[in-house]
């Protein structure tokens, strides 16, 4: 891989997590998702039987892989990894053949039947490029997810990671992804 | 806020117009003027409105449209977040179905059909049928129902002004049994110091599914970073008992009994706080004697919760304590002993020596606002249509007792009352028994609504007055107590998009037209000078329109009601565990445990409870939130379902002593196999609320039932039949 000066990824601390969809709505209001669609979502798991019973609420979306299933198999170069590792769409030069959505390991991609295109989380580029936070990860009341230049020594992401067990999703379908579930 | 004094500002619109005419400073960030049309980007604070929390938050405005909402981290309370219903703010301003225009209703009460007609003619004919009913009933005759806004004092006050003793707010189907309970024993309602408690305890207080800023945020940085330990009790695995240290599946009514056990164990091992309790408390020796006999395991036969659990919790409660708090919660009543609950709670959090210390109990802090004076209107002079006197003497007076209202409004006892004015309240879907809240609005002379949908309530009226939303309008400053005290700011950030006006202008419109004028003579820009006055600031406006949000640094503050001279606002001057207040009223001096009603053979309890993506009945219109749920389900415990035959999705009927309803089921293990839930705010009758139409309501299915000392809705008393549809 290329050198980057700046590597963007999300940690995630699940257990802070309260499922109260806060960020899904703001991504939803950022970025214009229609209803039934999602750029970011959170997994709920129920474990046990009455009174013993556990539950697990975990967001997710796009893990901007260091190595892009998606980019790879685009045809037409709409899916690209920009300098700071976030993976984008570029929705004009999207045909919507829809095989990004097949190579996602993740299923993080959807399509939009209104607009021909496909979508998916791209980190807020858009904020990003002003210098503000993802929609989700500034709106989370229990701030769930930290985001940052991991190749910032000085960023809390960076920091967090060097001292803090973690576990990434599907880490044998070899695509480096960088949303880092905290233990 | 309904203070009487003379009229101070006679020199007239003067200052209004400078205020208007003061532009606050141009941050490139953050701009306070209303965005218009060509504004590229523009970024204005202000307060959410979506719930009852007032976070503040930072309007994203292009061109004149609200693009985005986020939280502003300014404001100690809200904490820099936004939660689902705040980002779906937008969708409040631009639904579709909002009501746009003033309306008045052309055809039978709940048909439906409506005549668009002119902010004169609806305040003519509004004015017209107030002063009917005045004419034949006197001021008395007509009620004036309202829920927190920031302008709800204007309407409170023409309520007041018009002559009627009968406003009636919302507590009594919400905290009116906490507030009570904290007041007669503390003469006062505290915050709780989730942040930094070591050991609290919860009773049914959802608090991550039920947002209350700052405690949901406090709470699960308290539990998941392991800094205090959480005992929930609860029917229901909610959200809040996923992240607790132990849940408890408590049998419902019976917290009572587990906290009298504690109390037991507490007072009888020495654990209690002997300096505190001598110094700040009275009645102690009663509150000793009266607990000996509610023993664990006397408790653990009542809560289903065993008695050395019971007991390791009193204990472990004790050592943790002042950082130990049994958690007061925000929440509607449950039982017919409610307050006897709550009232156990404050002196089990009073007996550990839990208050004004860190991590306890910490009475508000608040900053001084000032006050505009203006004419005072004279008492009204009938007494109120509730009788709070003879039923609820404890009870607050300017909020009444619902159901008790309902109750005499429907009898016409002691008088008749047939003009019923509503602002942001929907008595259709917050009230139990929905059927006889249809027939109080079916007596009524006149109802009129002030809302910005049309609820079920406003389905029902006889003219409707459209209000502009909370983001096209600039609203009171607000004052909110608490550990960290927060004056906030809430200003337009768009024009209003229909003929809609603030609730300060309509209630302006009705005074005119009323002869009441006199009282309403003065601006918004008037009254918010006055109310800035006293902010430790050279330019208390500007920093507001700059930052929305004002919260002075000296707080948090703990310890100064902890001098053994501090009075209390009690009949003693101290803390009161035996109350002779309460005993003076007619009621036990001390909690006395009376068991639940026992759940009918081949029925269930139906217990309530919140969704973090949903405000009470409010917000179930608006897709963002109800693409999370797009009709109520029915939770049921497998074991139940299967000996009904229910299985995953199938649709049951609901039915109660005073309704039925059908819905989807959900067989869940989340829930005890002798209750079930549903969800409010959904079932609604309004067709303008399209996707709140699907599903049930539980206003159908709630009986009448409210707490013997505050009158609050006894929301759990109910037993329900499911069967297979």
């Amino acid at each position: 891989m290329a050198t980057r000066t700046k590597r963007y990824a999300l940690a995630i601390d699940a257990k802070k997590c309260i499922d109260c969809k806060a960020c899904v709505v703001a991504c939803r209001a950022e970025n214009g998702v229609p209803v039934g669609k999602s750029r970011n979502w959170i997994n709920e798991e129920l474990h046990g039987d009455w009174p013993k019973l556990m539950a697990v609420f975990e967001p997710e979306q796009c893990h901007h892989c260091e190595d892009p299933a998606c980019v790879r198999v685009c045809p037409t170069g709409a899916s690209y990894q920009r300098p700071d590792g976030v993976v984008a769409i570029n929705s004009s030069e999207c045909v919507g053949c829809r095989y990004c959505m097949i190579a996602c390991p993740y299923d993080a991609r959807f399509f939009r039947e209104d607009l021909g295109v496909v979508e998916k989380c791209d980190l807020c580029a858009h904020r990003l490029d002003r210098g503000e936070l993802p929609a989700c990860v500034e709106t989370c009341p229990s701030k769930v997810r930290v985001f940052g230049d991991l190749n910032d020594p000085t960023s809390e992401i960076h920091q967090l990671l060097e001292k803090r067990q973690y576990r990434v999703k599907k880490h044998e379908a070899g695509t480096g992804p960088q949303i880092y579930y905290l233990l | 806020m309904n203070r009487r004094g003379f009229l101070r500002v006679a020199t007239g619109g003067a200052v209004g117009v400078t205020l208007l005419q003061a532009e606050a400073c141009h941050s490139p960030l953050r701009q306070q003027k209303v965005a218009n049309d060509v504004t590229p980007r523009v970024e204005i604070p202000t307060t959410c409105d979506m719930c009852v929390n007032k976070c503040s938050m930072i309007a994203v405005v292009e061109k004149g449209i609200v693009k985005k909402l986020n939280p502003n981290p300014e404001n100690p309370k809200s904490k820099g977040m936004l939660c689902a219903r705040g980002n779906a703010g937008i969708q409040q301003l631009y639904d579709p179905a909002r009501i746009k225009h003033p309306m008045i209703r052309n055809g039978e009460r709940g048909e439906g059909k409506w005549k668009v007609v002119s902010w004169d003619e609806a305040l003519d004919f509004a004015a017209q049928k107030l002063s009917a009913i005045k004419e034949k009933y006197g001021p008395q005759g007509t009620l004036w129902s309202s829920s927190e806004s920031f302008q709800e004092v204007f309407f409170r006050n023409l309520g007041q002004a018009f002559g009627s003793p009968n406003s009636v707010r919302h507590p009594t189907l919400c905290l009116a049994s906490v507030n009570l309970a904290y007041s007669v024993t503390f003469g006062t309602v505290p915050s709780f110091d989730v942040q930094n408690a070591r050991y609290i305890i919860m009773s049914g207080a959802n608090r991550l599914e039920s947002f209350i800023t700052p405690d949901t945020m406090d709470l699960v940085d308290a539990t998941t970073e392991r800094k205090a330990r959480l005992i929930y009790l609860d029917p229901r695995f909610t959200k809040t008992a996923a992240k607790a240290d132990e849940w408890y599946p408590i049998k419902p009514g019976t917290d009572l009994a587990f906290i009298l056990a504690m109390l037991n164990l507490i007072i009888g091992e020495n654990r209690y706080n002997k300096e505190f309790v001598s110094t700040y408390c009275t009645g102690f020796e009663q509150l000793a004697e009266h607990v000996k006999q509610y023993t664990a395991d006397w408790a653990a036969e009542e809560t289903q919760i065993p008695a050395k659990d019971i007991q390791r919790i009193a204990r472990e409660f004790a050592d943790a304590a002042p950082r130990a708090i049994y958690y007061a919660g925000r929440r509607s009543s449950w039982s017919r002993d409610d307050f006897s609950m709550r009232r156990g709670q404050a002196i089990l959090n009073a007996i550990v020596g839990s208050w004004d210390r860190q991590g306890g109990m910490v009475p508000n802090a608040k900053v001084e606002l000032g006050e505009l004076m203006f004419l005072p209107w004279d008492d009204p002079v009938a007494p109120r249509v509730d009788e709070l006197d003879k039923n609820f003497p404890l009870a607050a007076k300017g909020d009444g007792v619902y159901l008790k209202l309902r109750e005499n409004v429907l009898a016409g006892q002691p008088y008749p009352v047939k003009g019923w004015m509503i602002y942001k309240q929907d008595p259709m879907s917050a009230i139990p028994e929905q059927e006889k809240t249809l027939q109080m609005l079916r007596q009524m002379d006149f109802v009129g609504v002030i809302d910005i949908q049309m609820s079920d309530t406003a389905w029902y009226a006889d003219v409707i007055l459209p209000e502009s939303t909370y983001l096209e309008r600039l609203d009171p400053v607000e004052m909110l107590g608490g550990i960290r005290p927060v004056v906030l700011y809430r200003q337009p950030v768009v024009k209003p998009l229909h003929d809609t006006k603030p609730a300060f202008e309509i209630v302006q419109g009705l005074a005119k037209r009323l002869n009441l004028f006199q009282y309403f003579d003065y601006t918004m820009e008037q009254w918010i000078a006055e109310q800035v006055k006293t902010l430790p600031m050279d330019l208390p406006l500007e920093y507001l329109k700059k930052h929305g949000v004002y919260s002075p640094a000296e707080y948090p503050k703990y310890g100064t009601t902890l001098k053994p001279d501090h009075r209390f606002v009690t009949k003693s001057g101290k803390i009161e565990l035996f109350s002779e207040r309460l005993q003076g009223a007619g009621y036990d001096p001390l909690p006395v445990y009376h068991p639940p009603s026992e759940v009918p053979t081949g029925k269930f309890r139906l217990v309530l409870g919140r969704v973090a993506f949903h405000t009470h009945a409010n917000t179930t219109n608006y897709p963002w939130l109800s693409s999370f749920a797009p009709e109520n389900t029915l939770w049921i415990h497998p074991k139940a379902a299967d000996s009904l035959g229910i299985g995953a999705a199938d649709r049951v009927e609901v039915a109660s002593g005073v309704g039925s309803v059908r819905l989807k089921a959900q067989v869940t293990p989340k829930i005890r196999p002798d209750c079930v839930f549903m969800q409010h705010g959904y079932g609604k009758r309004s067709p303008w609320l399209r996707l709140a139409n699907p599903g049930g309501s539980d206003a159908q299915l709630l009986e009448t039932a409210w707490d013997k000392v505050s009158g609050g809705a006894a929301l759990h008393e109910t037993f329900v039949k499911v069967r297979k549809v």
